[in-house]
C-alpha cells in the first residue's frame, strides 16, 4: 500500500488526481455553500451569466496590458485610464449630440471615442515612455503609475466628480433589453460585451499573425535587440502598442458604460482587475488572459454568490497566487 | 553612538514636555499676535467691499475650517457641501460683527479630505494648530468625521460634523462635548422605513448595503428598529459602488423575502435599484436618506420609479404647507444654491453642510471681542449646545441640548416617492 | 572570494550622517517649542510644513526604510508593503481598544500595555511576513511584484470585511469605520503628547532604523543583498542561499513596517482600511523611488519630498487656482512624478549627490 502511494506519488498521475481533487472539492464546496442559500440551477445559470459579463470586460482590458507588456516589457497601470477616458469621451460626445441624436449618434460618438483615446495613448508614450526608454522597468512603471494619477486628476477637472450615464446599445435608451431563457435575466448589452470581445481578441490574433505590423510588433516582443537587427524600430514598436491598447481599453470603457455608470475613478478598479487577469497568462499570452479574464469573473461571481459579496476580491486575489505560484514551477526550470 | 542619539531625543523630548506644558498656558499670547498681524492684510481685501457703513472697530479675524470629501468615494456627498461652503463664504465676505459692535474679518478655509481619513486628519490638524481655526465644520463619511473628531477634542475646538453615524457624537452613550452634528440619524430613517413596512403588512425584507461605514451603519439601524416592528431581515449583503453585476440577486430571489431595503449612496444605489428592477420586479424597493440627491433618480431614471424613501424636507420643499417652519429657510437655500452654482440641483447633503455652517456663524457673531482663541472656541461650543432651539435649518427644526448634540426626533424626516423623476411627499395618510 | 571577506567597514560617513540628520531633527523640535522671535517650522516654510507633516514623515520614513533594504538592496518589488503597515497599526488598535479579545482586560490600563503589543505586534508581523515569504519569494520580478500586490489588497479587505466575522457579532476591525478611540503612548504617567513629544519618538525610532539598515547594509548580509539583486544565479553559484536572505529581507521590511504603523495608530489614534489601499502601496513604492532605491538615506528624503510635495499642493495650488478640491493638487503630482522619475531615475539624492560633485569640478 505504502509503495503504491509513493509510486503514484512520483508518477504523472499525483498530479492528475491533484488538480482534479481540488477541482471536486472546490465545486463540492461552492454546492454546499449554495444549498443553505438554497441555490437552485437557475441561480447557479445566473451567477454564470453575471462572471462572464464582468469577466469579459476584465479580459478586453487585459489584452491591453499583454499588449504594451510584450512588446516594451512596461506594466502600465495607465491602462484603467484608458478604459475610464473610453467611457467618458463616449458619454461626452453623446451628451452633445454631436452625431445627431439615437444609434447614428452612439456610433459616431463609440468610433470619435476611441479615435481620441487611442491619440491620448500615442501622445502618453511620446511624452513619458520615450524619453525614459532606457530606464529600468520599475522606473517605467512608476511613471505609468504619474500618468493614471494625472488622467484621472484632469478627468476629474473636466467632468466632475458625478457618475455619467450612457444609453444600452440595443435600445439606444437607458433601459435596456433582457431576454429571460429559463428564468436567467440576460440583458442585451451582456452579449455586445461578450461579441465585442470575441471579436477583438479575433481581430488581434488576425493582426499580429497575418499583418507586417503585426509580425514586427511579435518580432519586437520576442527579441527587441533581434527586431532591431532586423530594421524594425523598437521605438515605433512602442508607438503602436500604446495606441493599440488605449484603443482597446477604450472599446471596453465603451461597451462596459452602458451597464455600469462611468465616473472619473473608474479606471483604478478595472486596471487592477485586468492586470490579475493578465498576470494569469503571464503577462505574455492573449488567449489566455482572456480565458484569466473570464475565470476571474467567474471566480468572483460564484464566490460572493455563495458567500459575503464583500470577500469577492479575496477570492479574486487567491486564484491569482494559486495560478502564480503553478507557473513558477513550469518556469523555474528555465534560466533567469 | 547610538546611544548617543538616544540620550540627545530623550533629553529633547523632556524638555519639549515641560515647555509644552507652559507653551499651551502661552499658547493664546502667542496664536493671538500673529492672528491680529495678519488682521490688516486679510481686511484689507474685504474692507473695500465692507466699510460701506460706518467703520466700525475692528477686531481679530474669525476662521472658520472645512473639510469635506470634494473627490474620492463620498464626492457625490461631498461636492453640493463644499459648493455649499463656497457660497457661504461669498454670501459673509463682509465679516461679522459682534454684540458689541465690533467688526471681525470672515475667513472660511475650505480643504478637501478626497474621502481618506487620513487625509482629513490632517487637514484637521493643520487647521487647528497652525490655521488657528475658531470653529470645525468638518467631515462627510462618517468613517473621516471619526479619524477627526479626537483631534477637535483634545484641541478642545467645536467641531461640527456632516457625517451621520450616532457614534460621531456619542462614544458608549456619553455625549462628546466638542462634536455636534446635523444631518438626522440612520436610526431615524431606519424607523421611517419599518413604520411603512408595517403599514404594507411586509414581515420578511432583504437588506442590501453599500461596503462602507454609512451601508454598515444603516444595516446596523435596521437591525435595531425592524424587530420592534415585527419585520425581520431573511437575507442582507453587500455590494460595491462600482458593481456592475449582482451575484446578490440570487440571494434576494431564493430568499423569498417581501421587500428589499437599500442603504446606499448614489452612483451604488441607483445602480442596485437597476438590477432590483431587472431580477425583482415585484418586490418593492425601500431606500436610505443617502440617496436624497437628484443624482440617484438621473442614474436610473426608469428603475427609481416607484421608489420609496425617508428623506429631509429639502427635496420637497416646493409641497410644503407654507405654514411649515422650515419652508422659508429652503426655498432661500434652493435659490441660493442654483444661483450660485449655476443650475446644480440641490441636495440633502450640501443642506447638512448649510446647517452646519450656519450654527458655526451664529456662534461667532454672539461673541465679543476680547476673548482669546481659547475662549473663543469654548465660547461657540456653549452657543451651540445652549441656543440652538427650535431653530429651524435644512435637515428639521433642531433643538441642541447638552445631551443631544443633533437636536432632531426622527421627524426631521419625511417619507418621500419617486414620480416622474421627481422626489414627491408620501405621507403616511397616503400609504 | 569577496563575499566571505570580513567586511572593511568604514563608520565615518555614518555617524556624520546620522549626527546631521539628528542635529535637524532637534533644530526643527527646539523652533517649536521656543519660537525665537514667533519662528517655527509652519512659520519658515510659509505653512507648509508642520508639525503633523514632520511626524508623518518620520513614521514613512522608518517603512520606507525596511522597503528599501527590500527592493533596493535584496531587488523584491512589494506592491504590498502598505499591508505589513496595515498589520502593525492594526494590531495595536485592536489590542489596546479591545483587549478583551485575547482574554487580557486586565493589563489594558498598565502604561507599557501599548509598547508591549508594538513589540508583540512587530514579531507578529514578521512571522506572517516568514510564512508568505517563504512561497512567495521564489517568484521573480514582475511576478513576485503581482503576488504582493495580492496580499497587500487581500490583507486590506480582511481589514474592511472585520476578518470576515459579521460586525455586529464579534467587532475586530471595525469594518469601514475603523478603530477610533486608541490611547496615546506613555511612560508611566509621562504622557508622550502633545504633538511635539510625539514627534521626537517617532524621529528616534526612524533614525535607529536607518542606524540599523545601515549596519546591515555594510555587513556580509548587506553584500549578499546587493550581489543578490545584481544576479540571483551567479550569487547562488557562489554559495549564497538566496532564499534565505531574501526573506530575511522581507520579514526584516515587514518589522520595520509594522513598528511604523504601531507609532501611526498612537499618532492618529484612529485606523480605518482606506489609508492601508493599493494606492497607499503605491505611494510608498514612489516614495522609495523617489529617495533612491539603493540608498537607505534616500527613504527620509523620498519621503520628505513626496510629503511635502503633496502637502504644499494641497495646501497652496488653491490659491493660484481658484480649484475646487483636490483635482488640480493631483495632477500637478502626477506630472512632477513623471518628471522626476524621467530626469532622475535613480532617485533625488543619487542626482544631487552627482551634480554637487559635477559643480565641485
Amino acid at each position: 500500500m505504502r509503495d503504491f502511494l509513493l509510486r503514484s506519488l512520483k508518477h504523472k498521475s499525483y498530479k492528475f488526481l491533484a488538480v482534479g481533487g481540488s477541482t471536486v472539492a472546490v465545486v463540492a464546496l461552492i454546492l454546499i455553500l449554495g444549498a443553505q442559500k438554497n441555490f437552485g440551477p437557475q441561480q447557479y445559470g445566473q451567477l454564470i451569466v453575471a462572471g462572464l459579463g464582468d469577466g469579459a470586460i476584465y479580459a478586453l482590458i487585459a489584452l491591453g496590458f499583454v499588449m504594451i507588456y510584450t512588446v516594451t516589457g512596461i506594466i502600465n497601470f495607465a491602462q484603467g485610464a484608458f478604459v475610464m477616458l473610453g467611457s467618458m469621451i463616449a458619454v461626452t460626445l453623446y451628451a452633445s449630440k454631436i452625431g445627431g441624436t439615437g444609434a447614428t449618434g452612439l456610433i459616431v460618438a463609440a468610433l470619435l471615442a476611441i479615435v481620441a483615446t487611442t491619440a491620448i495613448g500615442v501622445i502618453v508614450e511620446r511624452l513619458t515612455i520615450f524619453p525614459a526608454r532606457n530606464a529600468d522597468s520599475l522606473t517605467l512603471i512608476i511613471i505609468t503609475v504619474g500618468v493614471y494619477i494625472t488622467l484621472q486628476g484632469l478627468a476629474l477637472i473636466f467632468w466632475g466628480s458625478n457618475a455619467r450615464i450612457l444609453p444600452a446599445f440595443t435600445t439606444v435608451a437607458t433601459s435596456d433589453l433582457i431576454f429571460r431563457p429559463g428564468g436567467i435575466v440576460l440583458k442585451a448589452q451582456s452579449l455586445w460585451i461578450w461579441g465585442t470581445t470575441a471579436v477583438v481578441l479575433a481581430l488581434l490574433m488576425v493582426f499580429l499573425r497575418r499583418t507586417l505590423l503585426g509580425k514586427a510588433l511579435r518580432a519586437c516582443s520576442v527579441n527587441r535587440y533581434a527586431a532591431r537587427l532586423m530594421g524594425i524600430s523598437p521605438s515605433r514598436m512602442s508607438i503602436f502598442a500604446f495606441g493599440l491598447a488605449a484603443a482597446m481599453g477604450a472599446v471596453a470603457g465603451i461597451v462596459l458604460a452602458p451597464a455600469s455608470r462611468p465616473i472619473y475613478d473608474m479606471g483604478l478598479k478595472l486596471g487592477l482587475k485586468g492586470f490579475v487577469a493578465a498576470a494569469m497568462g503571464g503577462l505574455v499570452s492573449s488567449p489566455v488572459a482572456v480565458l484569466g479574464g473570464l475565470l476571474l469573473g467567474l471566480t468572483e461571481n460564484i464566490a460572493a454568490g455563495v458567500t459575503k459579496s464583500g470577500l469577492k476580491d479575496i477570492f479574486a486575489f487567491i486564484v491569482l497566487i494559486a495560478v502564480l505560484l503553478r507557473q513558477r514551477r513550469q518556469m523555474g526550470r528555465g534560466l533567469e | 553612538m547610538a546611544v548617543v542619539v538616544v540620550m540627545m531625543f530623550v533629553a529633547a523630548a523632556c524638555s519639549a514636555g515641560t515647555t509644552a506644558t507652559t507653551a499651551t498656558t502661552a499658547a493664546p499670547a502667542t496664536t493671538a499676535a500673529p492672528a491680529t498681524t495678519a488682521a490688516p492684510a486679510t481686511t484689507a481685501t474685504t474692507a473695500v467691499t465692507a466699510t460701506t457703513a460706518a467703520p466700525p472697530a475692528e477686531g481679530v479675524a474669525y476662521k472658520i475650517g472645512f473639510v469635506a470629501s470634494a473627490t474620492g468615494p463620498g464626492s457625490s456627498l461631498g461636492m453640493p457641501e463644499t459648493n455649499t461652503a463656497h457660497m457661504l463664504a461669498q454670501q459673509w465676505a463682509d465679516g461679522i460683527t459682534g454684540p458689541d459692535g465690533v467688526h471681525h474679518a470672515l475667513d472660511v478655509i475650505i480643504l478637501d479630505s478626497e474621502s481618506n481619513p487620513d487625509v482629513g486628519a490632517a487637514a484637521v490638524s493643520r487647521l487647528i494648530t497652525e490655521k488657528d481655526v475658531d470653529v470645525l465644520v468638518a467631515g462627510t463619511l462618517s468613517g473621516n468625521a471619526l479619524a477627526m473628531a479626537p483631534l477637535a477634542e483634545e484641541a478642545e475646538v467645536p467641531m461640527i460634523s456632516m457625517g451621520s453615524a450616532r457614534s460621531i457624537i456619542e462614544t458608549d452613550g456619553v455625549t462628546r462635548p466638542w462634536i455636534f452634528k446635523t444631518p438626522q440619524e440612520n436610526g431615524h430613517s431606519a424607523r421611517w422605513q419599518a413604520t411603512y413596512l408595517k403599514s404594507q403588512g411586509i414581515t420578511s425584507v432583504c437588506y442590501l448595503y453599500e461596503n462602507s461605514g454609512f451601508g454598515q451603519d444603516t444595516l446596523n439601524n435596521a437591525k435595531k428598529f425592524f424587530p420592534e416592528a415585527g419585520i425581520k431581515i431573511v437575507f442582507s449583503d453587500t455590494f460595491e459602488r462600482s458593481d456592475t453585476e449582482f451575484p446578490q440577486m440570487q440571494g434576494v430571489q431564493s430568499s423569498g423575502c417581501q421587500a428589499v431595503v437599500v442603504g446606499a449612496i448614489p452612483p451604488g444605489a441607483s445602480m442596485v435599484t437597476v438590477a432590483l428592477r431587472d431580477f425583482v420586479p415585484d418586490l418593492p424597493v425601500i431606500q436610505g436618506h443617502g440617496v436624497c440627491n437628484a443624482t440617484f433618480i438621473s442614474l436610473a431614471p426608469k428603475a427609481t420609479e416607484g421608489v420609496v424613501l425617508p428623506c429631509g424636507r429639502l427635496m420637497v420643499a416646493d409641497g410644503l404647507p407654507d405654514n411649515d417652519p422650515q419652508k422659508p429657510v429652503l426655498m432661500k437655500y434652493i435659490a441660493d444654491y442654483t444661483a450660485f452654482t449655476g443650475g446644480d440641483p440641490v441636495s440633502t447633503f450640501g443642506g447638512h453642510a448649510w446647517d452646519a455652517l450656519q450654527w458655526a456663524y451664529m456662534g461667532l457673531s454672539s461673541l465679543n471681542e476680547g476673548p482669546d482663541l481659547k475662549d473663543r472656541r469654548a465660547g461657540i461650543r456653549e452657543y451651540i449646545e445652549t441656543n440652538i432651539k427650535d431653530w429651524p435649518g435644512t435637515g428639521g427644526v433642531f433643538n441642541v441640548t447638552a445631551d443631544d448634540h443633533l437636536g432632531l426626533k426622527y421627524t426631521g424626516l419625511t417619507f418621500v416617492r419617486v414620480e416622474g423623476g421627481k422626489f414627491v411627499n408620501f405621507p403616511p395618510k397616503d400609504w | 572570494m569577496t563575499l566571505t571577506e570580513r567586511p572593511q567597514k568604514r563608520y565615518g560617513s555614518i555617524v556624520v550622517g546620522i549626527l546631521v540628520l539628528s542635529v535637524i531633527i532637534l533644530v526643527i523640535g527646539w523652533l517649536e517649542s521656543a519660537q525665537p522671535g514667533g519662528l517655527n517650522i509652519a512659520a519658515l516654510t510659509g505653512g507648509v510644513v508642520t508639525f503633523d507633516t514632520m511626524v508623518r514623515i518620520g513614521i514613512l520614513t522608518t517603512a520606507v526604510v525596511g522597503l528599501n533594504l527590500l527592493m533596493g538592496y535584496a531587488g523584491q518589488v512589494s506592491l504590498g508593503q502598505v499591508a505589513f503597515i496595515g498589520l502593525g497599526a492594526y494590531f495595536s488598535a485592536v489590542l489596546t481598544t479591545r483587549p478583551s479579545l485575547i482574554g487580557a482586560s486586565g493589563l489594558s490600563g498598565h502604561w507599557w500595555w501599548p509598547w508591549l503589543l508594538m513589540l508583540v505586534g512587530t514579531v507578529f508581523t514578521g512571522g506572517l511576513a516568514y510564512l508568505v515569504g517563504r512561497p512567495i519569494l521564489r517568484l521573480r520580478g514582475h511576478y513576485l511584484a503581482m503576488a504582493t500586490l495580492g496580499l497587500g489588497v487581500m490583507v486590506n479587505i480582511l481589514f474592511r470585511e472585520n476578518l470576515g466575522f459579521a460586525v455586529d457579532k464579534v467587532n475586530i476591525t471595525g469594518g469601514s469605520d475603523g478603530i477610533y478611540g486608541i490611547p496615546r503612548l506613555s511612560i508611566g504617567s509621562w504622557d508622550i503628547w502633545p504633538i511635539e513629544r510625539y514627534y521626537y519618538l517617532v524621529w528616534l525610532v526612524a533614525i535607529v532604523g536607518i542606524l540599523l539598515a545601515l549596519n546591515m547594509v555594510k555587513s556580509r548580509s548587506g553584500r549578499a543583498l546587493r550581489a543578490l539583486h545584481c544576479s540571483e544565479l551567479a550569487s547562488e553559484t557562489l554559495g549564497v542561499d538566496t532564499a534565505r536572505y531574501k526573506v530575511r529581507a522581507l520579514v526584516l521590511s515587514a518589522m520595520y513596517a509594522s513598528i511604523a504603523g504601531s507609532l501611526y495608530a498612537h499618532f492618529r489614534v484612529a485606523v480605518s482600511p482606506k489609508p492601508f489601499d493599493f494606492g497607499a502601496s503605491l505611494e510608498l513604492v514612489v516614495m522609495a523611488a523617489v529617495g533612491g532605491m539603493a540608498s537607505v538615506w534616500g527613504a527620509p528624503f523620498g519621503v520628505a519630498a513626496v510629503v511635502i510635495l503633496r502637502d504644499l499642493l494641497r495646501t497652496h495650488l488653491s490659491l493660484v487656482i481658484d480649484a475646487v478640491g483636490g483635482a488640480y493638487e493631483v495632477v500637478a503630482f502626477g506630472i512632477i512624478l513623471i518628471l522626476i522619475m524621467i530626469f532622475m531615475p535613480e532617485g533625488v539624492v543619487a542626482r544631487t549627490k552627482e551634480v554637487v560633485r559635477r559643480w565641485s569640478g
